[in-house]
């Protein structure tokens, strides 16, 4: 399956020490841990919601994740007019 | 996968569904009565849930304001269609909890003088709210429930309450719940002496960013014969998330330091709609100004941060995120260049609607009680201010731990027949075992956002489209009912679909019920208020299937701040500024 997060939403394996904090901080299951590497994995990046905890309670920065991630059901009033900002 | 076998059994004297604010409180008041505490949660409790992603308003009544002017604030703009011993146990009871955070250590936004820095709340203009960091207070409130004992289960999805006949409405009451463990699939019942409900609102998926708060614990309660209330005030707005790119911490913080919304000719638009309160006007006020912008040809609307004072900036830098307001590179600078923002329409209830409780938490259904936005608040009516949902979910956690853990030691276990867990099992886990379907979880959510995708459309509501919404709503119904699902994230995705639909149909049937607008309700076939609608508005499921409607009118008796007389014929709110009648309306 292709990333819906288009690569948005990383982890970065050099710096991440496997603490599995984002695990629990991601309220919607989209990390989980790899029981083989003992490392998280982004495993349902189509649900992630944009809230940032993982990124904020990552000790080693190791996660990032960026505000253009499109799993949003949201639709813009501003495309429905036809208004550009 | 296999065919999971068997199932945990667990009995706790209170069970605590969602730990969210409402949960936490209830599942630590509980505990400091001595009462055995399980708290349940979908996610990991202190990151989860509206409470984690909230602003950070709360109302701030310290001992020594008058607690009649604030009371007589939210009675008044709520337009008197609340319990107004409500709001008095609301205040008195915030100010306590507002005392623990202190003691906690919570980060608050004070003065050079070290004293709580207040501020008029959004909404309103006696009121005071203060400003304080969330996630540190959730983390906080996992850390004193387990430091007194309390149980917390994450990964816990919860299917279905238990009831003790084990009928689908019942007429015994609530014995606890059941659901699978996340992770393992692993089915587990919980008996509990008292049920508390405190999962959230009521929410698509995928519009808020508050993904979890499916309205799941409205739904199980509706299913067992639960009574919601004035669910068609379930729809409402908030700026919170703007545009699909933008972020900002929240409309309500900004405005309360002075940001303003001008439309594409730079005018501050709404002097016209509310010149008293302005862009701190009611939410849905607020909402349908922007959509009045938008469809006379003024927009887009921008929020202009150049006028916001400086304790803006240093709180962001203090409780949210270091600073950063979360925009994109390609976002010119928000300190000097105003950003486009709009609003989102639909369910977004934050106790405009929901489970009715008594004073101590009690809902309709014996052995069920209900806290925080999955109850109806009746402290405020239909008037949220900013800072007054977060207050409520405290208080009235705190007083359904309380009733709860009272009640529950006089009580028994009631006993439920292992058929009816074998059953519920088997309801719980059924997806799984489905064949490939051509519509997942996933489609399914699609179809429901969808039904809110447009705010100017969503606002001006009428029968037809009304009951084009609700056909929608059976149609995801009956799809739940044969969809695959094809690993336990994906099962819960279907039950929460499955509980969107359920509450959304409520709400959608409750809205052709009421045949009249008023406050953030406006329906364009019947657009004037009635006073004969000067009532809560009860929906109850009957055995048959049928959702029946009930009206209740206000306490009166002894009451401080007397209605008066209602009046036919006005235009409500939201139909003065889509017509361009507000003129009316500024005046009231
Ligand atoms: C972005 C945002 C900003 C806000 N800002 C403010 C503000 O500044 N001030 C204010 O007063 N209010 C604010 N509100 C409203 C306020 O946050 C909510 O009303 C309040 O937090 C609700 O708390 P709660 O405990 O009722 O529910 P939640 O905090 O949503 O908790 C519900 C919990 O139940 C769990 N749950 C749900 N279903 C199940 C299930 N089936 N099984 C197990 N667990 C389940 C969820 O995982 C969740 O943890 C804001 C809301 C949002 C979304």
């Amino acid at each position: 399956m292709s990333d819906p997060t288009g690569g948005k939403l990383t982890i970065n394996f050099d710096t991440c020490t496997g603490c599995s904090l984002c695990v629990l901080a991601c309220p919607v299951d989209v990390i989980r841990m790899d029981a083989a590497t003992a490392k998280p994995v982004i495993a349902y990046p189509r649900d992630c919601q944009v809230c940032y905890l993982c990124e904020d309670d990552c000790p080693t920065h190791s996660i990032s994740l960026s505000h253009d991630i499109s799993n949003s059901r949201r639709y813009s009033t501003y495309d429905e007019f036809g208004l550009k900002v | 996968m296999e065919r999971a076998a068997g199932m945990d059994v667990l009995e706790t004297d209170v069970l605590v569904i969602g730990g969210g604010f409402a949960g936490c409180w209830a599942a630590l008041r509980a505990a400091d009565l001595k009462a055995t505490v399980t708290l349940v949660d979908k996610a990991y409790v202190s990151r989860s849930g509206a409470s984690t992603m909230s602003g950070g308003i709360t109302t701030c009544p310290l001992d020594s304001d008058d607690l009649d002017t604030w009371a007589e604030e939210f009675i008044v703009r709520g337009s008197y269609m609340c319990d107004q011993r409500w709001t008095y146990q609301l205040l008195e009871g915030q100010r306590e909890r507002i005392k623990d955070y202190i003691r906690w250590n919570v980060p608050i936004s004070r003065t050079a003088d070290g004293s709580i820095r207040r501020f008029a709340s959004r909404g309103m203009v006696n009121v005071r709210g203060m400003q304080y960091q969330p996630k540190v207070a959730m983390r906080e409130l996992r850390r004193q429930i387990t430091a007194r004992g309390g149980r917390i289960l994450d990964r816990l999805f919860i299917t279905e309450l238990l009831t003790a006949d084990g009928e689908w409405p019942t007429r015994a009451g609530i014995a606890g719940a059941v659901g699978f463990d996340v992770y393992t699939g692993r089915f587990v019942v919980i008996k509990a002496k008292r049920t508390i409900v405190s999962t959230g609102m009521i929410a698509m998926k995928g519009t808020h960013r508050v993904d979890n708060d499916c309205g799941d614990g409205a739904a199980m309660a509706f299913r067992a014969g639960g009574r919601l209330v004035d669910m068609e005030f379930t729809f409402g707005g908030t700026f919170n998330v703007l545009m699909k790119k933008f972020d900002f911490p929240s409309y309500n913080v900004a405005v309360a330091h002075g940001a303003r919304l001008i439309n594409a000719h730079g005018e501050r638009f709404m002097q016209q709609y509310d010149p008293e309160r302005l862009e701190r006007s009611e939410l849905s006020h607020v909402v349908a100004a922007f959509a009045k912008e938008i469809v006379d040809g003024r927009g887009p609307v921008y929020v202009d941060l150049r006028h916001v004072d400086d304790s803006y900036w240093t709180d962001i830098a203090k409780l949210h995120r270091g600073g950063s307001i979360l925009l994109t590179d390609h976002v010119p600078d928000p300190k000097t260049n105003p950003l486009p923002i709009e609003p989102t329409w639909g369910l977004w209830a934050s106790g405009r609607s929901g489970l009715q409780i008594d004073l101590g938490g009690r809902t309709n259904l014996f052995g069920l009680l209900a806290a925080g936005s999955v109850a109806k608040n009746d402290a405020t009516g239909t008037h949220a201010s900013a800072g007054s949902p977060t207050a409520f979910c405290k208080v009235s956690g705190w007083h359904a731990g309380q009733t709860a853990a009272t009640e529950a030691r006089e009580s028994q276990h009631p006993a439920v027949a292992t058929d009816v867990l074998t059953m519920l099992r088997e309801q719980a886990l059924a997806p799984l075992y489905r064949q490939p379907t051509r519509q997942a979880a996933d489609d399914l959510h699609d179809d429901l956002a969808r039904l809110e995708a447009s705010v100017v459309n969503g606002m001006i509501l009428n029968a037809e489209k009304l009951a084009r919404m609700l056909a929608t709503t059976e149609a995801v119904t009956v799809a739940t009912e044969l969809c695959r699902a094809d690993d336990l994230h994906d099962l819960v995705k279907l039950h929460e679909a499955r509980n969107v639909a359920a509450c959304s149909g409520v709400v959608y049937r409750s809205a052709l019920d009421r045949t009249e607008s008023r406050e953030q309700f406006f329906r364009e076939d019947f657009p004037m208020t009635e006073p004969s609608w000067f009532c809560w508005h009860g929906a109850t499921l009957r055995r048959d299937g049928k959702v029946i409607f009930d009206r209740q009118d206000f306490p009166t008796e002894g009451v401080r701040f007397v209605p008066p007389p209602p009046e036919a014929g006005g235009l409500g709110p939201i139909g003065a500024i889509i017509r361009g009648e507000h003129a009316a309306l500024v005046q009231a």
